[in-house]
């Protein structure tokens, strides 16, 4: 779903009161106080050319926002719905529970790698910089924003409140802009994992489960179906969100 | 601090694609990835119209990463009928880009662009081009070259200034040659008072075509042409009337040590075709636009001109060995291989035609009118370079026998010269003897068509391998109507003559596509032609024999295999993707043979048709394989169409 999930700001005051978040909190970074008051101003009414967006991939320790945690960020910058390869952002984090070796098959980031690596805690304050008021793009963003949002609670007792596009909701929703029958939508063949996309649409594709790879991948695959489905007459922010509100909302 | 954040980037999409497109591949590794980091992405879905002709501002040179686009021109008020109105100039994909030559020359799109399928691009943005211009002289020279003369502008000149030195075969001599060095003689004048018809007597004996006016005191102020001639008699001026009354001036001027584009230029400018040519304030000749342009020599026009002039047998002699030359030129100018090679046709066909001429004038007129036939790939307008004689000969019906005794007589003289003057003029004897001078292949109208007859009712393999071979003539000298009447015959009786036809497609099935399982491109295992591919039989004949059978079981006339296949996809006698892939990828053939060969001409060797596909870039063989793909493609159709897989 085209998602704009704002994360009501008294859930992290509640959070606050209620001492939850873990009891290492350390002073909110001013990058991502800056990054939500600059998100809370946005205009959803305008075109969607108009926005800049931070489209990004975190590869994780495995698949649970409560126990798993995040070992690299990628993100790269798309203005005026072009990309602009080399204003990246591109980070290994060191996470705080030892490196799974079932991930490190995945993405191929190994313990050594990340000794190095500066925690978490280091790393988002230079992220939110670089996010600065942009809205976020991820393929399956809801995921990624959970592990940002928990580790942003837990780290700052602030969560970020970027509005959200979910690339993956984007592709249900230009695949059923094509659907040529009604029984198209209970086809189980359909995959919506980032690379049989890629494949299917025809993009480049880049080596997976890296997040800069992947980031640029989705962004590929963002300025396809933005403009695909710009084409067809979605033309701006609240259309987008418009036509992909029957979906459950999430995030 | 940062630098442990920001691990150096190795996942780079932009250089890798740098690196593979000319002409940034030349490029020095920093000025590459400096070049990249200005580079943005951008999309555009299929049927976006990116560039409308004198109207986008072009702003960045946009390389396409993957898809592709077509170059066009729409007619003006082509609002309603899109298709009708537009003529495409050139289909790019991948490696490939647009919007160079609206960059160097400042100006609005050129052409109109339109994307055919969905395409992602890499675009460098203007002052990002033009930097990387500036740092790298291979760039400018790449553009340079791939831009055709007629739209060289002043952009150039200045890029001119600053790339250093342009390799002397580059085919721009119009850049180094001095305009001093093409006059080729003193300056012809006559002074104020001369009567028109006096001047005009003075160009007739001296064979020139202006005349410089001198005044009294003896400095040249104007020039007389023929066209200021024409006028005069036009308005009925006097002849006796002085001859400064009509002629043009100020005198224009160019300096001897200008370059002959310069002066091309300023005639281009001033609409002018003369320029007095000055050394140190004195005019020492004058040159013209026709100078300027047979100076270069290698353009096609100048060798047209030449074997036209020829007035004896031995003087057309060498001519043909200029060809390679005009090639090269017309490929760096970037023509495409079907255009290339139909060139070549022309010059072949105007060798011929000069040599008959002169051999009729030599040994007397024919008892009979004639006709004489090109075959094979002469006779589809495909052949490259060092192609064999394929001809035949026919001639009119004769009424009395002893005229035909006599025809024969003749013709057999004839043809035996004109093979050896062939010879001489670089085109080798047929090894299969399929040469006019072979009695078999000289015959009346009827004799022929009886003998296609007998090929099309009793289709052995010798009878298929004629019919490949004979079934793709056309007239190369004589009377067009016995062509003609024997294509209308031919057409007749293979319309629809599935069991001939069928014998025929069969044929085509003989040769697999040359990949392996595994879609690997087939090479020779060993042997002096190790690693290498029969180009011809293995990449092209397939198209060939494939457009043949299919022109001939629907009736198209045409002979050469695009041409062919145009015809055929617009027919709808073959599906439309199809045809149009068939026809890119023969094209893209014939460019490959054409260029192999042109290469190892120029390196003193013999052309053949063998390639080495492992020393193509990895564009030109994916794409090669591509072209092979469709071959089976092809062999599928012929075989649900004949029902070969029946039988």
């Amino acid at each position: 779903m085209p998602h704009l999930a704002r994360r009501p700001a008294f859930l992290g005051a509640l959070s606050r009161l209620l001492g939850l978040g873990g009891p290492v909190r350390g002073q909110c970074p001013p990058s991502l106080l800056d990054n939500n008051a600059l998100c809370r101003d946005i205009d959803q009414g305008k075109p969607l050319e108009a926005y800049d967006y931070v489209v990004f991939d975190a590869e994780m320790t495995g698949l649970s926002p409560r126990r798993d945690e995040i070992v690299s960020l990628g993100a790269v910058r798309v203005k005026n719905l072009q990309i602009l390869p080399y204003e990246r952002f591109e980070a290994l984090v060191k996470p705080s529970i030892p490196l799974p070796r079932l991930s490190t098959i995945i993405h191929r980031i190994t313990p050594q790698a990340i000794r190095e690596a500066p925690p978490l805690a280091e790393v988002l304050p230079d992220f939110f910089a670089f996010c600065r008021g942009s809205l976020l793009v991820g393929h399956h963003v809801g995921l990624d924003m959970a592990f940002l949002t928990r580790a942003c609670r837990a780290l700052y007792g602030e969560t970020p409140v970027n509005p959200c596009l979910d690339t993956m909701r984007l592709a249900m929703l230009w695949r059923e802009r094509l659907f040529e029958s009604h029984y198209d939508r209970y086809n189980l063949s359909v995959s919506y994992n980032l690379a049989d996309l890629a494949r299917e649409h025809g993009l480049p594709v880049f080596p997976s489960h890296n997040a800069m790879a992947d980031a640029m991948q989705t962004a590929y695959l963002f300025l396809f179906l933005v403009k695909k489905l710009r084409k067809s007459g979605i033309g701006a922010l609240k259309e987008l969100y418009l036509s992909g509100r029957s979906w459950r909302w999430y995030g | 601090m940062a630098a442990e954040k920001r691990p150096p980037v190795d996942f780079d999409v932009v250089s890798d694609f740098l690196r593979g497109a000319l002409p940034f591949s030349e490029m020095e590794e920093d000025g590459l990835r400096k070049l990249s980091r200005r580079c943005l992405i951008d999309f555009f879905p299929a049927g976006t119209r990116i560039f409308i002709r004198g109207v986008t501002e072009v702003d960045g040179l946009y390389l396409i990463q993957k898809g592709g686009v077509k170059l066009f021109m729409e007619g003006p008020g082509a609002q309603d009928s899109r298709e009708g109105c537009s003529a495409v100039m050139d289909y790019r994909s991948e490696g490939a880009g647009f919007g160079a030559l609206s960059l160097f020359r400042g100006e609005r799109a050129a052409l109109d662009v339109e994307t055919v399928e969905d395409a992602f691009f890499i675009k460098i943005p203007r002052e990002a081009f033009f930097q990387a211009v500036a740092d790298c002289p291979a760039i400018a020279r790449y553009y340079l070259k791939s831009f055709s003369d007629a739209f060289v502008s002043k952009a150039f000149a200045e890029m001119r200034c600053r790339t250093p030195e342009i390799p002397s075969e580059s085919g721009l001599t119009l850049f180094s040659e001095k305009v001093g060095d093409l006059v080729a003689r003193p300056p012809e004048s006559a002074p104020f008072g001369t009567t028109i018809q006096a001047a005009a007597r003075i160009m007739v004996r001296q064979r020139i075509g202006s005349l410089l006016i001198r005044e009294p005191s003896g400095a040249y102020c104007g020039i007389v042409t023929d066209k200021d001639l024409r006028t005069a008699v036009a308005l009925g001026v006097s002849m006796e009337a002085p001859v400064e009354t009509i002629m043009s001036a100020p005198l224009e001027t160019i300096g001897a040590e200008a370059v002959s584009f310069d002066a091309l230029y300023a005639m281009m400018r001033r609409k002018l075709r003369h320029l007095a040519v000055t050394e140190n304030g004195a005019v020492t000749g004058v040159v013209t636009a026709h100078d300027v342009m047979a100076m270069q020599g290698r353009s096609p026009m100048a060798l047209f001109r030449d074997i036209a002039a020829r007035q004896d047998i031995e003087g057309l002699y060498p001519l043909h060995a200029r060809v390679p030359r005009m090639i090269r030129s017309l490929v760096q100018e970037g023509a495409r291989a079907g255009n290339i090679t139909r060139m070549i046709a022309v010059v072949s066909d105007m060798i011929l035609t000069r040599l008959l001429e002169l051999m009729i004038k030599e040994i007397g007129p024919p008892p009979v009118k004639f006709t004489w036939l090109l075959m094979g790939s002469e006779g589809r307008r495909e052949q490259t370079f060092a192609t064999d004689q394929d001809n035949a000969l026919v001639y009119q019906d004769c009424e009395e026998d002893f005229l035909e005794r006599a025809a024969e007589t003749y013709f057999a003289a004839f043809t035996e010269r004109a093979a050896a003057h062939l010879v001489k003029c670089g085109f080798p004897l047929c090894p299969g003897e399929i040469m006019a001078r072979n009695p078999k292949w000289r015959g009346t109208v009827s004799t022929w068509k009886r003998l296609f007859d007998s090929w099309i009712d009793a289709p052995e393999p010798k009878q298929v391998m004629h019919s490949n071979i004979f079934f793709d003539f056309r007239s190369g000298f004589g009377q067009e109507d016995f062509a003609g009447a024997l294509r209308n015959h031919v057409t007749a009786r293979c319309l629809g003559n599935d069991f001939f036809l069928r014998h025929m497609a069969a044929d085509c099935l003989a040769s697999r596509p040359p990949l392996t399982f595994f879609k690997n491109i087939v090479v020779e295992k060993n042997g002096e032609r190790k690693n290498t591919l029969d180009l011809k039989a293995r990449g092209l004949m397939p198209f060939t024999d494939f457009a043949r059978v299919f022109a001939l079981r629907c009736g198209v006339r045409e002979t050469g295999t695009l041409a062919r296949l145009d015809a055929l996809r617009k027919g709808e006698h073959i599906p439309d993707g199809l045809g149009r892939d068939a026809m890119e990828a023969f094209e893209f053939l014939l460019q490959l043979r054409l260029v192999s060969q042109l290469e190892r001409v120029e390196r003193g060797e013999t052309p053949d048709n063998r390639i080495d596909p492992a020393r193509l870039s990895p564009l030109e063989k994916r794409t090669l394989r591509d072209s092979f793909e469709l071959i089976g493609s092809m062999q599928t159709l012929l075989k649900e169409t004949f029902r070969l897989n029946i039988a």
